[in-house]
């Protein structure tokens, strides 16, 4: 078996990277060793296959973005891991429910006391109303500029008193 | 964030504290009420017979001629002020032949009644918040008229 340190002055001599002792030496070895005649025959073939296959090659774009879409397709190509999201305690969870619960509540609230005071306004506004009593014919005025409201009867007939008070029936 | 939710719920909590409250204080306010009421005459004679009588202020004057009343001139006969609490009641003495009774429902509401002669002529219910006023009126002798104007005076 060859050592490592013999093959690769094979390989070195195959490259002509040796001195001319050296490469005499190596050329003596050979001569001598058809394992490593065989091996060098091997690296020649090796050598020339890869010349020819390297020689033609062109890449289409520039480099970079040759190696950027290489590297593009396989972080495309990789699982990507759902990232893991931290175990929320429950008090916050709830206290995130507070917000919304709390909104919630003002709400309803405002709802019930607004329905309750229209209720209690509705009940205590009983707006207008009039009752005539003992045959009293009326009407009624309302002027909003003065803020005032009249209200014209009819009782007690002119004649009935007429003549009787030099003022008047109520006065 | 945090800053954010304790903040919030503060509100909210302050929102409902206002939200009963607010009412509470509303509906806890004085109930009692002033008012006023006054039993007049018009005509269009310039002097009233009765030396008692003294001319309407002005400005009871100037609101009885923004309504359609013919007469030009209007005499106070009797004038009266009382108070009256929420879902109190009064009858007034006006006059010899005129009583009102007034009763206070709250929220600015009163029921008014008029006596002539001991005998409800008439029963009314209506807003009377104050700088309103209420006129009841109808004809007397010699083209005048008699008139009780009530009228919210706190």
């Amino acid at each position: 078996m060859m050592e490592y340190n013999q093959q690769l002055k094979l390989q070195a001599y195959l490259d002509g990277e040796l001195p001319e002792a050296e490469a005499r030496e190596v050329a003596n070895w050979l001569a001598r060793d058809r394992e490593a005649v065989a091996l060098l025959t091997e690296l020649r073939n090796t050598r020339q296959a890869l010349a020819g296959f390297e020689a033609g090659f062109r890449v289409p774009e520039s480099e970079d973005f040759y190696w950027s879409k290489i590297r593009r397709e396989i972080e495309r190509l990789e699982p990507v891991e759902a990232p893991v999201r931290p175990a929320i305690p429950w008090f916050k969870r709830l206290r995130g429910l507070l917000i919304p619960a709390a909104a919630a509540a003002v709400l309803a609230i405002a709802g019930l006391v607004v329905m309750q005071e229209l209720g209690l306004r509705q009940r205590g506004t009983p707006g207008e109303a009039e009752t005539a009593l003992a045959d009293a014919g009326t009407f009624t005025y309302r002027d909003f500029s003065a803020r005032a409201t009249l209200v014209w009867l009819t009782y007690p007939a002119e004649n009935e008193v007429a003549g009787e008070d030099p003022i008047g029936t109520m006065d | 964030m945090r800053r954010y939710v304790i903040s919030a719920t503060c509100l909210a909590w302050l929102a409902i504290i206002a939200l009963l409250f607010g009412p509470a204080r509303v509906l806890a306010q004085p109930a009692a009420s002033k008012f006023e009421a006054q039993l007049i005459w018009g005509t269009n004679d310039s002097k009233s017979p009765d030396p008692r009588h003294k001319p309407v202020t002005p400005e009871i004057l100037e609101r009885l001629k923004e309504l359609p009343l013919k007469w030009s001139h209007y005499f106070e006969v009797n004038r009266r002020q009382f108070a009256l609490a929420t879902n109190e009641g009064k009858r007034i003495e006006m006059s010899d032949k005129c009583d009102i009774e007034v009763r206070n429902l709250g929220n600015s509401n009163v029921e008014v009644a008029l006596f002539g002669k001991g005998e409800k002529v008439v029963k009314r219910t209506q807003p009377l918040p104050s700088g309103e006023i209420l006129v009841l009126g109808g004809n007397a002798p010699n083209a005048t008229a008699w008139l009780v104007i009530l009228k919210r005076i706190k």
